[in-house]
């Protein structure tokens, strides 16, 4: 049976992989598609704050982590990543299609985490939930773009 | 397998650190080796008596103008300190995991820990003050102010290379006291690089100083007349020698903290999944060296019968077997590592000799970590895996005596009266935990336990760097603790002023 007993620094070295390649990705389509430029933009720089957001907590909450016991069972990190590389005539719907994806499994992994340190230590779960709630909002207001998108073509 | 990467690329060549200067040693050079990988990550030197001795000349010179600093002014080099230490917070980590063994996640801990104690330390001009009444008697006052004592050593242990020196360093140094540390030589760096950014922060020359060595330099300090006091971390014959032969015959103040064997209970009521998993951290965490891991877990049948406390054991057992069977064994670079290697290869044959003689004592081996699996191509030179003994009864050597590894022993006890009974027949009284869900039994044992360190619910009842770190029995020798109120109080004299005018 596969050991799913990951540690916290395996949880933050995925946080800080995840909200790196988010933020390239987004730059790319801030590239390709300029009328969406600042929103695409915008998500960038927000992934880099989670990214300084989440690791400082984790710094600043790691002691108490381990000696409260903390650990994430029963997660598979692969369940979470996403292939964000476009190809290079990739349409808008596409790329629309890659990001919302790529916010869906962000979102269900900050989830996910939140809720296996939920009983023990008041700021981890808080730091992953507040990445959570900005993670979901963006893939509604991508929903949004797709749609338009959709309804224009 | 994910490995992050080494900060240190080449051997270090280590220097003390004396009056501002990185000084090469004139004494032979030992070998700093990665116990995980076996390959050797710097030079250390076993300095000189001459050497200690220029060193506490130095520290001494230093005092009378680092006295007369204003508290405000040196909790602002510590403010600076603080800033450097978060800056190089991952670097700082990586070198203790290089150099001891810990795992990235333990020693990212580690450095939060002694990051805290330069944070409460930076609060000395609150700390630090006195008090004062009018009045005593019609016209005059009475007042105290707590005034620096000179220069202070700090010998430091191996398994918290990073953080025990800081449990006295920022304290002392904040109350405007000197200091000498004498790190561990098996894992010296971490204090190489505190040195460094003491530098960076600009506290002044002689404030701060290293020397790396061995018993010539511990005794050198434990003699020295211009020593004002000695914090010691280490084992309990040793620490002995240092309260009542070398700072007794001086006249130094101590803080000496020592050995320990604590003992974790399992009550009727507890929250088996939590117990357990605190446990795993408890027994297995830092590999097993760290004097507030537990070792003994007594699984306690208050008011079970017999048949009921034979099946509460068993599956207290079984939980905690498991558990432990499932932790992961490697570099602690590698972020999927639970566990690390021993320190060196003779405290793993220390380790398996205990192994071995609980066998020969009659304890059942229910998970054997002399069979060793590891993540990635790794010398097992140092690892011992984590260790599970059944059926340990406390007239065995295993059950009394500090392993320093990762080998848990599971006992019974009918009652918490049996339990606080067994915990009271060894000699030591660092720390004791229990897990249950009855405020009733959690304060009986708080109340009786004679052990400095209580955990309610908690595996490893670590003081925080604003509570003195306690510890009784053959523990600790001395009076006031390190941490704190407590560290701010031994670092000063008192001083009672009674004025009057005319």
């Amino acid at each position: 049976m596969e050991n799913l007993n990951v540690t916290a620094s395996a949880i933050i070295s995925f946080t800080e992989k995840l909200e790196d390649s988010s933020s390239a990705f987004y730059e790319e389509l801030a590239g390709r598609w300029v009328e969406r430029k600042e929103t695409f933009l915008a998500y960038a720089k927000e992934s880099k704050k989670n990214k300084t957001q989440v690791v400082r907590t984790y710094q600043e909450t790691i002691t108490d982590a381990l000696e409260a016991c903390f650990s994430f069972e029963g997660l598979d990190l692969r369940d979470y990543e996403v292939e964000t590389a476009l190809a290079k005539d990739a349409s808008y719907a596409e790329a629309l299609g890659v990001a919302i994806e790529l916010e869906e499994r962000a979102c269900a992994f900050y989830l996910d985490v939140a809720e296996r340190s939920e009983s023990l230590l008041a700021t981890i779960p808080r730091a992953f939930k507040r990445v959570a709630k900005k993670r979901g909002k963006r893939k509604v207001e991508l929903q949004s773009l797709c749609d338009k998108a959709a309804a224009g073509s | 397998m994910a490995v992050l990467e080494e900060p240190i690329k080449e051997v270090l060549d280590i220097k003390n650190y004396i009056d501002g200067e990185w000084v090469e040693s004139a004494g032979e050079v030992k070998d700093v080796v990665n116990p995980a990988t076996g390959k050797v990550i710097g030079k250390v030197p076993i300095s000189t008596k001459d050497e200690i001795d220029a060193t506490v000349a130095a520290a001494k010179e230093a005092f009378p103008d680092w006295r007369r600093t204003p508290p405000l002014a040196r909790a602002r080099c510590l403010f600076r300190l603080k800033e450097l230490m978060e800056e190089n917070f991952e670097e700082l980590s990586r070198v203790q995991t290089m150099e001891h063994g810990k795992t990235i996640d333990e020693s990212r801990g580690e450095t939060r820990r002694g990051i805290e104690m330069v944070e409460v330390a930076t609060g000395i001009p609150s700390l630090m003050m006195g008090y004062n009444l009018e009045d005593i008697v019609t016209g005059i006052d009475e007042y105290l102010i707590r005034q620096p004592l000179g220069v202070f050593g700090i010998i430091g242990p191996f398994n918290f290379p990073f953080m025990v020196p800081l449990w006295f360093a920022p304290f002392a140094v904040a109350t405007g006291n000197c200091i000498v540390v004498k790190p561990s030589s098996e894992d010296p760096i971490s204090q190489v690089k505190i040195a460094e950014l003491t530098e960076e922060a600009g506290i002044p020359p002689g404030v701060w100083n290293v020397v790396h060595g061995g018993r010539t330099v511990v005794s050198g300090m434990l003699n020295h007349p211009d020593i004002e006091g000695i914090c010691f971390v280490g084992s309990t014959p040793v620490g002995r020698d240092v309260i009542y032969k070398g700072c007794g015959d001086t006249g130094k103040r101590v803080i000496v903290m020592c050995g320990a064997k604590n003992f974790a209970l399992v009550m009727p009521d507890a929250d088996l999944n939590r117990a357990i998993a605190a446990c795993m951290t408890s027994f297995y965490g830092n590999t097993g060296q760290r004097c507030l891991a537990n070792a003994n877990l007594i699984v306690v049948g208050e008011g079970l019968s017999k048949e009921e406390h034979d099946a509460f054991y068993d599956k207290v057992v079984d939980a905690f077997v498991t558990a432990a069977s499932r932790i992961r064994m490697g570099y602690g670079l590698d972020d999927t590592v639970h566990m690390g290697p021993l320190r060196d290869a003779g405290k793993k044959e220390k380790v398996l000799r205990y192994i071995e003689k609980g066998i020969e004592e009659g304890a059942r081996l229910r998970l054997d970590g002399r069979k060793v699996e590891l993540v990635g191509d790794l010398p097992d030179t140092c690892f011992v895996g984590p260790t599970v003994f059944e059926d340990v009864t406390l007239d065995m050597a295993i059950a009394r005596e500090e392993i320093f590894g990762p080998v848990a022993n599971m006992m019974k006890a009918s009652s918490l009266d049996e339990a606080i009974e067994m915990i009271h027949r060894i000699p030591f009284g660092n720390a004791a935990s229990i897990f249950t869900a009855s405020g009733k039994w959690a304060r009986e044992f708080q109340y009786r336990v004679e052990c400095g360190n209580i955990g309610i619910n908690i595996g490893i009842a670590a003081p925080m760097a604003f509570f003195p770190f306690s510890g009784m029995k053959d523990s600790f020798f001395g009076t006031l603790h390190g941490q704190g109120q407590e560290a701010i109080r031994f670092f000063t004299e008192s001083k009672v002023v009674i004025q009057r005018w005319f």
